[in-house]
């Protein structure tokens, strides 16, 4: 019996070509008679195109326009409404319009195209745009009744911005025409979500599409839907100059195009009760989904599911709306939509405990879901459900009740001594208590159907999933899954390309449910496989019974159920639970803020492999903080003014704290060994934890990212939001 | 980015040569100029690359002035012990600047030819005075919270991005400028120029000529300087607002006094209006707060940036504090 490599932190797959700079990434790669592309877009937010001229000599270029399209005009998704090429509405700017494509680089930069509009009024908006891509309402008890039990009704508005993936290699892709179809390579999370928008754009069957994955430098979600548009793009260059096409993005152009995350406004009116219970839960989210659907209603249902934190009430009514503006589309952005929805509800919370006059620890230790509770969706909630587990260990780990009162008593001491520049630092802790569903929302999972095999070899097995190796470990967790269920060595597990010429289905690599759910199917393939076997080696099988290859579909469990018309049930297999612990420093003369330590608790099922699992909470936990202190897109007039890294600023060591990460283990039954997902849930947690401690050091902010300007203004603000009932 | 021609000299006489040919601009750590030809902000037809010159020295003069030359990298500049021990603002600030890894490429003299980071300069797509004179001015009315608010004119309210100069201006260091005629030497206050009607127009240098050397005089301020510099974040990133500071002291009252504010004008900024207030008055706060209020009097703010009025002030108070208790 070879030792398990679950629980081990093995070697990654993939980890000697990446150190070695063996790995090839898109814009390595070439292929004879390449040629390079290059997309021309829309300079105004909203109107008509007039015209087009070309300033240059066209000979030797290949151009391509909408009418070029051999099948549908959109970038097949959800909604279907996002053409692939402009054809005479714009309604962002950078929405491609045509394209350009040229042997030589230099010649391809120095075409000038000229596009004439007619301009239109743009909506900016997103609380009073009028249309809606989207509108969910969640009713759990009566609203009304609720409030009639509250004692104390607490109200707030929270405002989040934009955030850019900012992934280390901008969107590429290369396509290559052949067999009567096209070949795409690329840097993606979802080759068969590229594969579908490439079927109907090109109007092509099944196999004349495929779609292969190349080493791809991060996604964080701006991999996930974007792809379809840029392969499309290349994908019809090459078809009408039947030549290999690149077409890979800078920086600018990247951050200008692509999507991020959605702005939002998020209203709270809670009702509670003298001792801290929570009696009425309203909220009111908007997102800001820019000009076209992309995700944008499942970005909404993320939100709106996680908006009311981790906690229980008999009476929940949420309203959420993804609004239209005349901005570049947002989409899919780690976290998808419960970060800005826990900012809120985690601020919120901070500020129900404040007029109560209770601690934050003890009011969420009254309201925290508790296994047996339903959530909002009337989820009924399983013994893996452990808020109270990691709120108690992040607040002993800290020593978060004493220091939170001793900055408490500070500030107010403080107060009293009016002088023009208050000398010395504040420091202030805040704390953040946050759940994350692990994969898709509702019936998400029963629609994708997602398929994995696995193939017998001479020494083991060969995973076939179309599960996208980003950066965060896919094809390492999964061969330790098989390695352990099959009963062989890690290093005898091969995981083969995500070519959708080679391997099934499995689904998007999103949502946190690479490893509970795509990781779970596999599993049941090595089950299998174990069993047919018997005593057999691979090598003796394959002598006596020839190849053996194995697929399994996603089975949903038996207990879930839920119901898309009425938002009711399941909404996730699980949760994962944490709890963050921000620390931070105020100078209080100049408002810079440092964050000085930072603590996450995180229960994520089972950590298949540790490292890569505290690699992901670091990393998200750093992003978050990002999110909460620095990262701000300036839109201008529908543009991004900042698209630049000297500009767009992310974290750098200096400003990340040591983060003391604790990995708590309560077992999802139905995950592979236990396991739940944990690439999003870090990022959920770190903005509302910060905004709490700067509250606690005397800095009033219900607006992210808290900028210096922002952190000066709060300071002067009086806490004016508790209305007795 | 376009195409361009790409030549290493090995002395003055080339370089000068060169430089007169097409478009040229001289390259030397190339940390600004290779950033904005990838954004085509910068255009050059030929890079004239200087490296090869001997002008990486520090070197102390008989009349206790240091020279500079151009080619010293901001990284051994800060770590050289005469700059740490007599002119410990400059040291100070260029650390507070960009990165390690920048500061080992960046040279003196690039560093004083350093462009802004406003983001409609730095993105063509935007009409800019300074990219093209007469095209117009997207930050007047656009989002301008890290624009200036002194200095500024009707065509531009772009910031200077330097850490560096605003200590060189604090220093009152002299730039040493090569031409094909000749050499001369132009006080740091002279060197960068107002936007006024010309915001293009950055600082004397004429197309051609070449920066040999900065000079250090010997001041009266010993170690008592330090520069404070107040920014989004704690590296690579450049000022909201930032002070650079000297003092000379009698007992404890000043005897003399520079400031310099870098992030909030649209050159490196000399407040001769504090330097007045500190002079013969007792080194204490209410002078250094008095000295903040004198510094910003002239302060325009615009749209988004009315809170670098009071960053700059705290920015002055706080590096006059530590200069004073150094």
């Amino acid at each position: 019996m070879p030792s398990r490599s679950v629980g081990r932190s093995v070697v990654r797959k993939e980890g000697r070509g990446k150190v070695t700079g063996a790995a090839r990434y898109i814009d390595d790669l070439t292929f004879p008679g390449l040629i390079h592309a290059r997309t021309i877009r829309s300079t105004i937010p909203a109107g008509e195109i007039v015209d087009v001229a070309f300033g240059f000599d066209t000979s030797g270029f290949t151009l391509v326009d909408y009418r070029d399209i051999p099948g549908r005009n959109i970038v097949a998704l959800i909604d279907d409404d996002q053409p692939c090429l402009a054809e005479r509405l714009v309604r962002h700017v950078a929405e491609p319009i045509l394209l350009l494509a040229h042997a030589d680089r230099e010649a391809l930069l120095a075409a000038d195209v000229r596009i004439r509009y007619r301009e239109a009024v743009p909506t900016y908006d997103a609380t009073t745009s009028p249309i809606a891509f989207k509108t969910i309402a969640i009713d759990k008890g009566r609203i009304d009744q609720g409030f009639r039990e509250a004692d104390v009704i607490v109200e707030g508005e929270y405002r989040t911005g934009h955030q850019e993936q900012l992934y280390i290699e901008p969107n590429g892709v290369i396509a290559v025409p052949e067999h009567g179809g096209v070949t795409v390579y690329g840097s993606m999370q979802c080759p068969y979500y590229v594969h579908r928008a490439l079927k109907v754009l090109l109007d092509l069957p099944d196999d004349k599409v495929r779609v292969v994955q190349t080493e791809t430098g991060g996604g964080f979600g701006g991999k996930e839907e974007y792809p379809s548009m840029i392969a499309g793009h290349a994908a019809l260059v090459a078809i009408k100059a039947q030549r290999p096409v690149k077409l890979v993005y800078d920086r600018v152009e990247d951050m200008l195009a692509t999507t991020k995350r959605h702005p939002a406004v998020i209203r709270h009116r809670t009702g509670v009760k003298r001792d801290g219970t929570l009696t009425a839960i309203d909220i009111d989210a908007v997102i800001d989904g820019g000009a076209y659907a992309t995700l944008s209603a499942v970005v909404l249902s993320r939100g709106v599911i996680h908006a009311t934190g981790p906690y229980r009430c008999d009476h929940i009514r949420i309203r959420g709306r993804a609004t239209m503006t005349n901005t570049p589309p947002n989409g899919a952005f780690r976290g998808f939509g419960a970060p800005q929805t826990q900012f809120a509800a985690e601020v919120h919370m901070d500020r129900i405990a404040e007029a109560l006059g209770i601690d934050p620890v003890r009011i969420r230790e009254i309201n925290a879901l508790r296994p047996g509770d339903r959530t909002a969706t009337g989820q009924r909630l399983g013994r893996d459900c452990s808020a109270l587990a990691v709120l108690r260990e992040t607040v002993k780990r800290t020593d978060f009740k004493r220091k939170w009162r001793a900055y408490a008593r500070l500030k107010a001491s403080r107060c009293l001594k009016a002088s023009r520049y208050k000398e010395g630092g504040s420091r202030g802790i805040g704390l953040s208590l946050f759940f994350h569903g692990a994969g898709f929302t509702g019936g998400g999972e029963v629609k994708l159907a997602s398929k994995a095999s696995l193939a017998l070899t001479d020494r083991g097995a060969r995973i076939l999933v179309a599960s996208t190796e980003i950066g965060q470990g896919t094809r390492t967790m999964h061969a330790q899954i098989v390695a352990d269920t099959l009963g062989v060595p890690y290093d005898c597990v091969d995981v083969n390309a995500a070519d959708t010429g080679q391997v099934p289905d499995s689904g998007p690599t999103v949502a946190s449910r690479t490893c509970m759910v795509v990781g779970r199917i596999l599993q049941r393939c090595a089950e299998d496989m174990r069993e047919r076997l018997g005593r057999l080696t691979p090598r003796e099988y394959l002598k006596r019974h020839g190849p053996l290859v194995i697929t399994r579909e996603y089975e949903r469990p038996t207990d879930m159920a839920w119901d898309d018309n009425s938002y009711r049930g399941d909404a996730y297999g699980t949760y994962g639970w944490a709890c963050d612990v921000a620390e931070i420093e105020v100078d209080r003369e100049t408002w810079e803020v440092k964050p000085i330590a930072f603590t996450t608790v995180h229960e994520i099922g089972k950590a298949i492999h540790p490292v890569l699992a505290l690699g992901q909470i670091e990393g998200g936990s750093a992003q978050g903080l990002g999110y909460a202190l620095l990262e701000e897109v300036v839109m201008r007039d529908g543009r991004m003014a900042n698209a630049q890294l000297t500009n767009y600023i992310i974290p750098t060591t200096l400003d990340t704290p040591p983060i003391d990460v604790v990995i708590l283990e309560n077992p999802y039954k139905h995950g592979p060994f236990g396991a739940k997902g944990v690439g999003e849930m870090p990022i959920d947690g770190p903005a509302p934890a910060a905004i709490n401690a700067l509250r606690n050091a005397g800095f009033d902010l219900r607006e992210i990212p808290a900028t210096p300007e922002r952190v000066m203004v709060s300071e002067k603000q009086e806490p004016r939001h508790a209305l007795h009932a | 980015m376009h195409p361009f021609s790409y030549e290493k000299v090995t002395n003055e006489h080339e370089a000068l040569e060169r430089a007169r040919l097409g478009k040229a601009t001289f390259v030397a750590g190339g940390t600004t100029l290779v950033d904005l030809m990838k954004l085509n902000v910068e255009v050059p037809t030929a890079l004239v690359d200087i490296n090869g010159l001997p002008l990486n020295q520090i070197e102390d003069r008989s009349d206790g002035s240091i020279r500079i030359g151009a080619l010293v990298r901001n990284g051994d500049l800060a770590h050289d012990s005469r700059i740490q021990s007599r002119y410990r603002v400059l040291s100070q600030a260029i650390l507070a600047g960009a990165s390690a890894q920048l500061r080992n490429m960046a040279t003196t003299g690039g560093n004083l030819m350093q462009r802004t980071r406003c983001y409609y300069f730095r993105d063509p797509v935007y009409p800019c005075n300074k990219r093209q004179p007469g095209a117009g001015c997207a930050a007047m009315d656009g989002y301008n919270r890290i624009h200036a608010i002194l200095g500024a004119s009707d065509t531009c309210i772009a910031t200077h991005p330097s850490d560096m100069a605003v200590a060189l201006v604090a220093l009152d260091a002299s730039v040493h400028i090569r031409a094909a005629n000749g050499e001369r030497v132009v006080p740091i206050m002279e060197f960068h120029l107002l936007p006024g009607d010309t915001p293009d127009r950055e600082t004397v240098i004429r197309p051609g000529e070449l920066i040999t050397y900065v000079t250090l005089p010997s001041g009266p301020f010993g170690p008592r300087s330090a520069y404070v510099k107040l920014r989004d974040r704690a590296s690579y990133e450049f000022a909201l607002a930032s002070a650079a500071v000297a003092l000379q002291l009698e007992g404890t009252t000043v005897r003399s006094a520079r400031v310099a504010l870098g992030g909030v004008a649209t050159k490196p900024w000399r407040a001769l209006e504090a330097e007045q207030v500190l002079t013969g008055a007792a080194a204490n706060k209410a002078t250094f707060l008095n000295a903040a209020d004198a510094a910003l009097t002239g302060a325009v703010p615009r749209r988004h940036n009315a809170y670098k009025i009071e960053l700059a002030k705290r920015a002055v108070v706080r590096a006059l504090a530590d200069a004073l208790t150094h």
